[in-house]
């Protein structure tokens, strides 16, 4: 994967605490293949992650949905471990497999008994080589895929609404449309589609291998090329046109549907995360609404009683992403009430900035959510596939805790004022209509 | 970072989060709310032996001078430490008529001391990046404590006075219930909620189980300060709490840190409330539908009796139940799933508690199919109560489980969590060390006596949520049929 230009991240001590945490083996094979390894000897566990660079980013209109749905065409057979045997093998050897697809990333992780490393790396490297997709499994997958549609988005208010927000934020970019994709084209897609899909993402050069645990590492290795050394490298996937255009005043719709309080979902338009700007919002996200003593919480649940629960949510992504909120309200509220206290806290934040004790609260809670995310081995190998992938390297593991500090009220007030112009942000209004509809 | 990347990866969520996550999608079923189901399965008879032995840190316990037991574990290398004061105060023992009221006070406990307001206890608490969270279920009540190590003192502290001083500030009781209330009627839009309480009332009736742990609307509504005040003072004291504290923290430092948190407490009752045991199952053989048309897919409850943690039955069933409905080659996946898409996610559980417990089935898919689906849960079911598994099949979900567990002593939460637990139901200081080998012990005859035990050997309460008047002939013949709508869920 592609690395962050060294000139631009200012240099950054690594933490201490962190540091002794993360003594990684790296390599790459001859045929693009990176690894990472990182021996942890707590329990007798490892966890693996495998991270594609594709998601919903690499998609086109008429193919909406292909890379969650081929997430899913992952798991139905290959080569030497054909159909229902992924699982079946995994599982019956001590360990257990899932996925997921995001904008920008597919990612797949075992988490298994020590002693079944060798099967796991046979099984994974088994779909890297040589994946089998066949018509009856990707007709009844299809089904699978639908089932979940329905039950996260169309009998999901938040979910209704947050397809709503994407074609509003975004009018040319591929984070437009939703990562499970519009209905009519999970319907459509074909075989041959998943086919190509195949060839041109889920090559050894387009993706990076995270073995975390109870290994030895120089013995991992061997096994990492004996099992993965010769899958033939893939052509360079083609890379994406960020060709969205500049917004030029708010945007709104609404969502008429059956339920019982109105709601509100936001999206401003953010930076791409390896922008400096990101860590920034990282802390802005922290004093606005992490914790019940955080400025919207106290705000807008305890003191003005306006809100029933809110959330914030500041998704690093390769292209500039989205801030968005969520409101949930009572019966009774009145949306446009609840937009101009929110507004206000937004305005403040530019205005006047944050205390100092709020952000050095910010800064604790930062680096103490970063330590319980490295608890576990699964937790570690997410955060260094994580890093790499959106920030460009690893070792931002190790020195976030130190990006975080060096941040002042100045530059969160230019973040603030920069990111939360009245005219760059989109709004939803769920408007309630009766069940009985 | 951690809690950014936790939302927009990990599969099903929680409400929110998943649903504006559309996106992540994984593969996974849902994760229901079981633990038995959850966890795991093992692997093939034959061998794994999974050679390393489970390290667990050694316990140390004692009692401070108010008389609350103390159990402490060190464990590094992160500057973390996890608490959980554990105490037998549930939604088991909220009074008649205002169920809901041990996990009203529980979130009241925060919003008040006698040195503290809740603004102070927020900030206290969070400005350190500790993070303090309570909990209720049918048998207990508990505080959740995580804080870098170098704040533990002070952070236990804060504990120590919510359980022992909370005032209840009058303006807190009446904001809170008001928020209860708006909380109610929104659930009744997230079909996945309203099909779980429904399920709960169908299994246990008027049981102490056989209520939301949050109560409903109409039992909040009729919350008063003095409630909250009656229930704390009956219901929470040292003498049926325990406390535990695993992580990077000297055994004698947390006795000392305890002793000062919680001298002086003093209330509660001498001895945990006596749940009786449940008889049978409330609505088994009903259908209940659950009426809301605005659907598209219907949420689908099975369930029938289980047993009470620490059963002797418990490793035979949890075995059974790996293959039956926990991984995802398990014969009710495989077949409802992969043979037939009927859905993204199925999954069987024992949902076991102090008292009893059950053995459920939880599922979904669209409206048109609701019959099929439930046709062939429950044929699935039936398959595996007139014959067991295939001594393979045992052997699969042996090692499956063995396998996965010592994921389970992967952080201080979990490990607190595990201690509490076995404490709780008398299972024993040795429970995660041997449960591997009680596992691996079972044979296929255990496993056939234990589902023709389990596996709805009688007709199971079956619950629909969904569009009612297309759903309803669907049903025929499965029982006698109600219709209620949503609403009667708040």
């Amino acid at each position: 994967m592609p690395k962050a230009s060294p000139s631009k991240a200012p240099t950054r001590v690594a933490d201490p605490a962190l540091e002794s945490l993360f003594d990684v083996h790296e390599a790459t094979l001859p045929n693009g293949l990176q690894v990472r390894l990182l021996a942890n000897h707590q329990a007798p566990v490892v966890s693996l992650y495998t991270v594609f660079q594709v998601g919903s980013r690499n998609e086109r209109p008429g193919i909406t949905g292909i890379s969650h749905l081929f997430e899913h065409m992952m798991f139905n057979g290959a080569k030497k471990y054909g159909p229902k045997m992924f699982d079946k093998t995994l599982e019956s050897s001590g360990g257990r497999s899932n996925a997921y697809t995001s904008n920008d990333l597919t990612v797949y992780y075992d988490d298994f008994s020590a002693d079944a490393l060798e099967t796991v790396l046979d099984l994974e490297s088994d779909r890297m080589r040589s994946l089998r997709i066949s018509q009856e499994t990707l007709t009844s997958e299809r089904e699978v895929v639908k089932e979940e549609r329905r039950v996260r988005v169309d009998n999901d208010i938040t979910g209704i609404m947050d397809e709503e927000l994407g074609t509003l934020v975004y009018k040319a970019h591929p984070y437009r449309w939703p990562v499970i994709g519009w209905m009519a084209d999970i319907e459509a897609i074909r075989r041959e589609d998943c086919q190509e899909y195949f060839r041109t993402y889920y090559a050894p050069n387009n993706a990076v291998l995270y073995i975390v645990g109870d290994i030895d590492p120089k013995k991992t290795l061997a096994l990492v090329r004996k099992y993965y050394g010769n899958i033939p490298r893939g052509p360079a996937p083609a890379s994406v046109l960020n060709s969205e255009p500049d917004q030029k005043g708010e945007r709104r719709a609404e969502v008429r549907h059956p339920a019982q309080s109105p709601a509100l979902m936001l999206g401003y338009r953010g930076p791409s995360a390896r922008d400096e700007d990101t860590f920034v919002l990282d802390v802005i996200q922290y004093v606005l609404t992490k914790g019940e003593g955080s400025r919207l919480v106290r705000s807008l649940v305890y003191e003005q009683k306006l809100a029933v629960s809110l959330m914030l949510d500041w998704s690093w992504r390769i292209d500039p992403g989205t801030i968005l909120f969520y409101l949930a309200l009572k019966p009774d509220s009145d949306p446009k009430k609840v937009e101009a206290a929110l507004y206000a806290e937004l305005e403040k934040i530019a205005r006047e900035g944050i205390t100092d004790r709020e952000l050095q609260k910010a800064q604790n809670n930062l680096r103490s959510d970063h330590m319980r995310e490295l608890a576990t081995n699964n937790g570690r190998a997410h955060a260094l596939g994580h890093y790499e992938a959106l920030l460009g390297d690893w070792r931002r593991v190790l020195t976030l805790p130190a990006a975080y500090a060096s941040i002042t009220n100045d530059r969160v007030k230019a973040v603030a004022a920069k990111y939360f112009a009245p005219e760059a942000r989109s709004v939803v209004t769920l408007v309630p209509t009766s069940t009985e509809a | 970072m951690a809690s950014r990347k936790s939302s927009s990866s990990k599969a099903a969520v929680r409400r929110v989060t998943s649903a504006l996550k559309a996106a992540t999608a994984p593969k996974a079923a849902p994760s229901r709310k079981s633990k038995s189901s959850r966890e795991a399965p093992p692997k093939r008879g034959e061998a794994r032996a999974n050679a390393s032995a489970l390290t667990l840190p050694t316990l140390h316990e004692s009692t401070t001078s108010s008389g609350l037991k103390v159990i402490a574990a060190e464990r590094g290398p992160l500057p973390l430490v996890s608490v959980r004061l554990v105490i037998r105060a549930g939604s088991a023992t909220d009074p008649e008529g205002k169920h809901g009221l041990a996990d009203f006070t529980a979130r009241l406990l925060r919003r008040g001391t006698r040195r503290l307001n809740a603004q102070a206890i927020d900030e206290a608490v969070e400005f350190v990046g500790a993070s303090l969270s309570v909990g209720v279920s049918e048998d207990t009540l508990s505080l959740s404590l995580t804080t870098p190590a170098e704040h533990f003192v002070q952070m236990l502290g804060v504990m120590g006075q919510l359980v022992r001083e909370p005032t209840f500030p009058e303006s807190e009781v009446a904001d809170a219930r008001e928020r209860e209330l708006a909380h109610f009627a929104n659930d009744l839009d997230d079909p996945s909620i309203i099909a779980d309480r429904a399920m709960v009332r169908a299994l246990w009736g008027d049981h102490p189980y056989g209520h939301d742990v949050g109560g409903s609307s109409k039992s909040v509504r009729t919350f008063t300060r003095d409630d909250v005040v009656g229930f704390h003072e009956a219901r929470i004291g040292p003498k049926v709490a325990m406390l535990v504290v695993v992580g990077a923290m000297p055994p004698n430092r947390v006795v000392a840190a305890a002793e000062e948190a919680f001298s002086g407490w003093t209330g509660g009752p001498d001895a945990p409330m006596d749940i009786p045991a449940p008889k049978g199952i409330a609505q088994g053989g009903r259908v209940l539908i659950v009426d809301k048309p605005d659907q598209t897919q219907s949420q689908v409850r099975l369930g029938g009796p289980g047993m009470r943690m620490g059963h002797a039955d418990y490793f035979p069933a949890t075995a059974m139940n790996i293959a039956l409905g926990g991984g995802f080659t398990s014969r009710l996946m495989n077949e409802i799933r992969v043979n037939r898409g009927l859905t993204y996610g199925v999954s069987s559980w024992f949902d076991s508690m102090n008292a009893g417990g059950v053995f459920a089935l939880s599922t979904f898919t669209k409206t048109e199919s609701t019959r099929e689906i439930i046709d062939v849960a429950l044929a699935e079911i039936a398959g595996v109560r007139e014959k067991g598994l295939k001594p393979r099949e045992l052997a699969d979900a042996q090692s499956y489980l063995a396998g996965l567990y010592p994921l389970r002593t992967e952080t201080n939460e979990s490990i607190a969590g595990s201690i509490a637990e076995a404490r709780l139901h008398g299972l024993g200081d040795d429970w995660v060390e041997k449960f591997r080998d009680r596992l691996r012990a079972v044979t296929p005859k255990e496993v056939l006596a234990a589902a023709k035990q389990y596996c709805f050997a009688q007709p199971p309460a079956v619950v629909v949520l969904g569009k009612a008047d297309v759903v309803k002939k669907q049903l025929k013949g499965l029982g006698p049929i109600t219709v209620v709508p949503a609403s009667e869920y708040e």
